[in-house]
């Protein structure tokens, strides 16, 4: 064994990579962030983590065991010098079936050790547990290319239906949550990382997923299954508020639309526009502040502002009629009453647009609004499919002609009135 | 039967001849120049036919990898476009898996399988031509897209249903590019079946006196395995395939949600053939695998009859596993649970391969050759790659992996780390078979270390993109998920991976010019390709060998005097035969393509008349094929011919 050095320097190098390979990843914070599986906030997502966790160990183990014999017998058995190469044959062995067997039956254990807790988890991740049934609360999904509608059976208001509300779904926390998952068009996918995995939405299937957020949060979501164009930017959000903020939100959401008293005709707008520079392109949809503490800044979006402008806002609202806006959305007290779009009655007190996108300040909303094809590609509000868009295509020559547009004035009182609807 | 076989047969002249029949029906004599090419029925020409368009299309989805690496190195990027992205992945995955590995591993089948187990072709060296050419077809209809105004195919290579719809279709012009995925892989499925169905006549009924079953060399083994999973899985695409193209066209109901169409139905279909399709990726994989560490091991395959067995227990538990790829459908808590068990259960006899793989080595004499490298790095990669599917395994995992960055990862370890470093050790492997020159080591070898490490630095960190929530098939991400070191990381890892495959190629091409002759049995191989001259003489084997044992070429070279007595008997009795009988080209093979090809591309513009016309010639030519009769000639290798290949006159 004169090189018998010579292994172990080659083992310690072996085993200072696979370390680096384990501690730049976990240094470098690539366990962390808002969609992350490790940081669960939730019964469910744990009990997925857990399971992961059984899978790692287990096959941690076998790696160690099965690449320390292959790494041990392509040192050994390696030809060093010319010599080696030149040397007789070794011994043709053809093999050992009792080592063969045992191995055989070693993986089956081993897998038997995976595949317990992995039937275990398969029922409780499937359904609420039956003695937390009485505690449920049930919402409805459903899918649109691309943006997400919720819906409350439990919250009815008088003469109008279900409560709906559109990509931020607000669920009470410590409670499990059942959310029927429906679409209207292609196959997409729930999931929210940290509250539960994904469950697709199928048409013609009634899927559903059970999920708890154990404290108020701000969690992140998006549409996993490949759904077209805009796949990438069908994102969501869920936020969990405690009992009374619960019954707060819910309360408020049922009213109809907030409205600005209008001033007398003729007032002129007193804000002063600004005009927003174009996007930059790899501009982030987020700022580090609202990132801060997400649901801080999201309760705060549930008040007025204390800057608004009742003339623009009159002028937005009036804008909204004259747009076409009102076929698709619906401002529940106002003119809005389409269904195609989303529910947009108290859009002023969500912290996304775009479905989930693009933080929801008023340059982020003028800029969708003025060019919505530049945020988001493909979609149905500039290419009016079902219903007319800023385009419409041409029934004779199938090319899409230009229906209206959104100039930079029309574009600020839009975000005005919207804006107001807390 | 008799009189066909004495015109045609025995006792005719020992040349390619024109038989006195009508232009139609004259064989192609041509030994060089571009229509032997087009003619050939050589299963080895057939085979470096696959290889290169399999090779041109390697690098055509590796440059559209690396444009989708680029658009994801930073966050929010504008690089391509949401749609061209789209358009991108799909073709990735769809050119990578169908126009890459696939007729990779045919090119090693069509070449190699003949040799291995001592024929001289194949069983229908007619429709061997015909496999690769529909298999051209196939792949200019798949890719046609990127130079129409319509696109590329932009809906995943899984084409879930409804998506695949006539209303979900690209919104800016007329749709064609879904209906030139559907069309361009019906007839790739034809390509695959005829190719099968060959391989499987060949391999039960062509092997050498004395081949028995348990001697086959192991990519033989696997050779059947693939075909037969070809067979039994290429119909349930197809009859999706059909159904949807009926849906597109002719307004049926079998996925049209409208009309109470079940999407999920399609995802069934398809992944009842999907799955098997990894495994169509992978054995062939094995099976180099399983040639190259015995041979620079100098020593048997550890465990043969368990590495053949679990090869067949993988193919057929491949079968019952589909439904793994939709953990996250909602199929409830049985089916769920029986899939877990089941995709379980595969993990061991792919286990048991690496274990036997381990045991070749041990008490070996490794010699670290470039395509033992290869094999050595396959043997890692695919480990982390099988690792990670016992994750996916376990379903409530999967339910956070499903369709995220973790399974991108995972399948790149077995279809890279796995199917791909084993068909580049298969190149270096066999190249100085096939073109009689060797791969520098030296190049060889920079170009395996730079793949490697490129290639893991790609995929590694994206198990860490994935499980910190990256979904995939996305155009972009936004900056503050945390994703955007890992991203910029793999892109790196990407553009190093290209530089090392350059490399590799590179170095090929150079070697088939000026690289160093490598003379007979460079490695010191143990299967029967190696006894025959490097590049090997058209009709294969001067005398049919007789084989003494598994690895029957080690035993030839460690019993010379009894195989040089047993040669010239054999000799004897194939001269008393006539020669060796040679198949005559033929026209009607690319003819009948060639009609599919037009065909498809008028159905997919939607001119039915021309359609029907690409129809009428695969009918026409297939039923003038069938009337041309079986051809073929008589070589005298051990006589002195003047127009004989000088190389099949060789003795040895």
């Amino acid at each position: 064994m004169s090189h018998s050095d010579r292994p172990f320097t080659k083992i310690h190098r072996i085993a200072a990579t696979l370390l680096a390979a384990i501690l730049v990843p976990l240094l470098g914070g690539w366990t962390q962030g808002p969609q992350s599986t490790f940081d669960t906030k939730g019964p469910v997502a744990l009990s997925q983590l857990n399971l992961f966790y059984v899978t790692l160990w287990v096959t941690g183990i076998i790696f160690v065991l099965v690449a320390g014999v292959l790494t041990y017998a392509t040192l050994k058995f390696k030809a060093r010098t010319s010599a080696d190469e030149h040397a007789e044959p070794p011994a043709q062995s053809h093999g050992n079936p009792l080592i063969e067997l045992s191995l055989i039956a070693a993986s089956v254990l081993a897998l038997v050790v995976i595949a317990i807790p992995t039937l275990k988890a398969i029922w409780y991740t499937h359904d609420i547990p039956e003695d937390q049934q009485h505690l449920a609360y049930e919402v409805t999904a459903t899918g649109y290319q691309w943006w997400f509608k919720f819906d409350y059976p439990a919250e009815q208001i008088d003469g109008v239906g279900t409560l709906s509300t559109a990509n931020e779904l607000v669920i009470p926390a410590g409670r499990p949550v059942r959310v029927n998952l429906r679409t209207v068009d292609v196959i997409h996918s729930f999931w929210v990382p940290k509250l539960a995995g994904k469950v697709d939405m199928i048409p013609n299937r009634g899927n559903f997923l059970w999920l708890q957020a154990d404290e108020p949060g701000y969690f992140w979501g998006q549409c996993a299954e490949f759904c077209g164009e805009s796949h990438a930017v069908m994102r969501f959000r869920v936020i969990a508020l405690g009992e009374e903020d619960f019954a707060n939100w819910v309360a408020a959401q049922k009213a109809a639309a907030r409205t600005v008293d209008a001033p007398p005709p003729g007032t002129p707008i007193g804000t002063q526009l600004v005009s927003y520079e174009p996007m930059r392109p790899n501009a982030p949809g987020w700022t580090p502040e609202f990132d801060a503490d997400p649901l801080a800044s999201w309760t705060q979006l549930q008040e007025p502002a204390d800057n608004e402008d009742a003339a623009l806002i009159a002028r937005g609202r009036q804008h909204f009629q004259e747009k076409a806006c009102i076929t698709c959305h619906t401002v529940r007290g106002h003119e809005g009453v389409g269904i195609t779009g989303p529910e947009l009655t108290h859009f002023g007190s969500r912290s996304t647009l775009a479905a989930g996108l693009l933080e929801n300040t008023p340059r982020n909303l003028h800029r969708w609004l003025t060019a919505p094809n530049e945020v988001k590609p493909g979609n149905l509000m500039w290419f009016g499919r079902a219903m007319p868009g800023y385009m419409v295509r041409n029934a004779e020559t199938g090319e899409w002609e230009q229906n209206f547009t959104v100039n930079d004035e029309e574009g600020h009182a839009l975000v005005a009135y919207l804006n107001s609807l807390k | 039967m008799e009189a066909t076989v004495k015109t045609d047969f025995i006792g005719k002249e020992e040349h390619p001849t024109a038989d006195k029949r009508t232009w139609i029906f004259t064989r192609p004599t041509a030994k060089t120049g571009i229509v032997s090419w087009l003619t050939t029925v050589d299963h080895k020409r057939i085979g470096m036919l696959y290889g290169i368009s399999a090779l041109f299309f390697f690098l055509v989805g590796g440059f559209e990898a690396l444009l989708i690496r680029i658009q994801l190195a930073v966050p929010n990027n504008t690089f391509l476009s949401a749609q061209l992205y789209n358009e991108m992945f799909t073709m990735h995955a769809t050119t990578m898996i169908f126009l890459a590995v696939m007729p990779l591993s045919a090119a090693f089948f069509n070449y190699m399988m003949p040799l291995q187990i001592g024929a001289r072709d194949v069983a229908f060296p007619r429709l061997n031509g015909f496999a690769f050419w529909v298999f051209l077809a196939g792949a200019i209809i798949l890719n046609v897209g990127w130079f129409v105004k319509s696109g590329a195919p932009d809906i995943g290579w899984f084409g879930y249903a409804p998506l695949t719809s006539t209303a979900y279709s690209n919104q800016f012009a007329g749709d064609m590019s879904t209906d030139l995925w559907i069309i361009g892989l019906q007839i790739l499925g034809v390509s695959s079946i005829v190719g099968s169905l060959n391989f499987i006549v060949t391999i039960i009924n062509m092997r050498a006196p004395g081949m028995t079953m348990m001697r086959l060399p192991v990519f033989t083994w696997m050779t059947l395995f693939t075909a037969f999973l070809i067979i039994l899985s290429f119909p349930a695409i197809t009859i999706a395939l059909v159904e949807l193209m009926m849906d597109r066209n002719f307004s049926t109901n079998f996925f049209e949600v409208s009309g109470g169409g079940l999407p999920v139905l399609w995802q069934h279909l398809f992944w009842v053939f999907g799955h098997p399709e990894v495994y169509i990726l992978i054995l062939p994989a094995m099976g180099i695998i399983s040639e190259i560490l015995p041979t620079f091991s100098r020593k048997p395959l550890f465990g043969y009859p368990i590495v053949v067995f679990s090869g067949a227990t993988i193919g057929f538990l491949g079968f019952g596993v589909w439904s793994h790829h939709m953990f996250t459908t909602g199929m409830g808590t049985i089916a769920t649970a029986a899939f877990a068990l089941a995709t379980m259960a595969i993990a061991v006899p792919t286990g048991v391969k690496i274990f036997n793989w381990i045991g070749t080595l041990w008490g070996g004499h490794l010699m670290m050759r470039t395509p033992m490298l290869f094999a050595l790095g396959f043997v890692w990669m695919f480990m982390f790659g099988g690792f990670s599917g016992i994750m996916h395994a376990a379903a409530p995992a999967d339910a956070q992996q499903q369709d995220s960055y973790f399974v991108v990862a995972h399948f790149h370890y077995v279809l890279i780390g796995g199917s791909i470093f084993a068909l580049l050790a298969g190149i270096h492997y066999w190249f100085p078979l096939i073109f009689g020159r060797k791969v520098s080591e030296f190049w060889g070898k920079l170009s395996f270390w730079v793949i490697f490490v490129g290639f893991n630095v790609t995929f590694f960190p994206m198990h860490f993109l994935g499980l910190n929530g990256m979904p995939r098939r996305t155009f972009t991400y936004d900056g503050n998920m945390g994703w955007n070191s890992a991203n910029m990381v793999a892109t790196v890892g990407a553009l190093v991976l290209g530089v090392g495959m350059f490399i590799y190629f590179a170095v090929m091409v150079y070697t088939y010019f000026r690289g160093e002759k490598s003379g007979r049995d460079p490695w010191d191989g143990r299967t029967l390709e190696w006894s025959i001259p490097h590049p090997p003489p058209e009709h294969n084997f001067d005398v049919t060998p007789n084989v003494h044992a598994r690895d029957a070429f080690w035993y030839e070279k460690h019993h010379q005097a009894e195989i040089a007595r047993e040669k010239a008997e054999q000799a004897k009795q194939d001269e008393a035969h006539g020669g060796i009988h040679m198949p005559s080209q033929s026209w009607f093979p690319i003819i009948t393509a060639a009609g599919m090809l037009t065909g498809a591309l008028f159905f997919t513009n939607h001119i039915m008349i021309g359609a029907i016309a690409g129809l009428a010639i695969v009918f026409v030519s297939a039923w003038l094929w069938s009337l041309e009769g079986p051809g073929g000639y008589h070589l005298h290798p051990g006589q002195d011919h003047p127009d004989d290949h000088s190389k099949s006159g060789a003795k040895h």
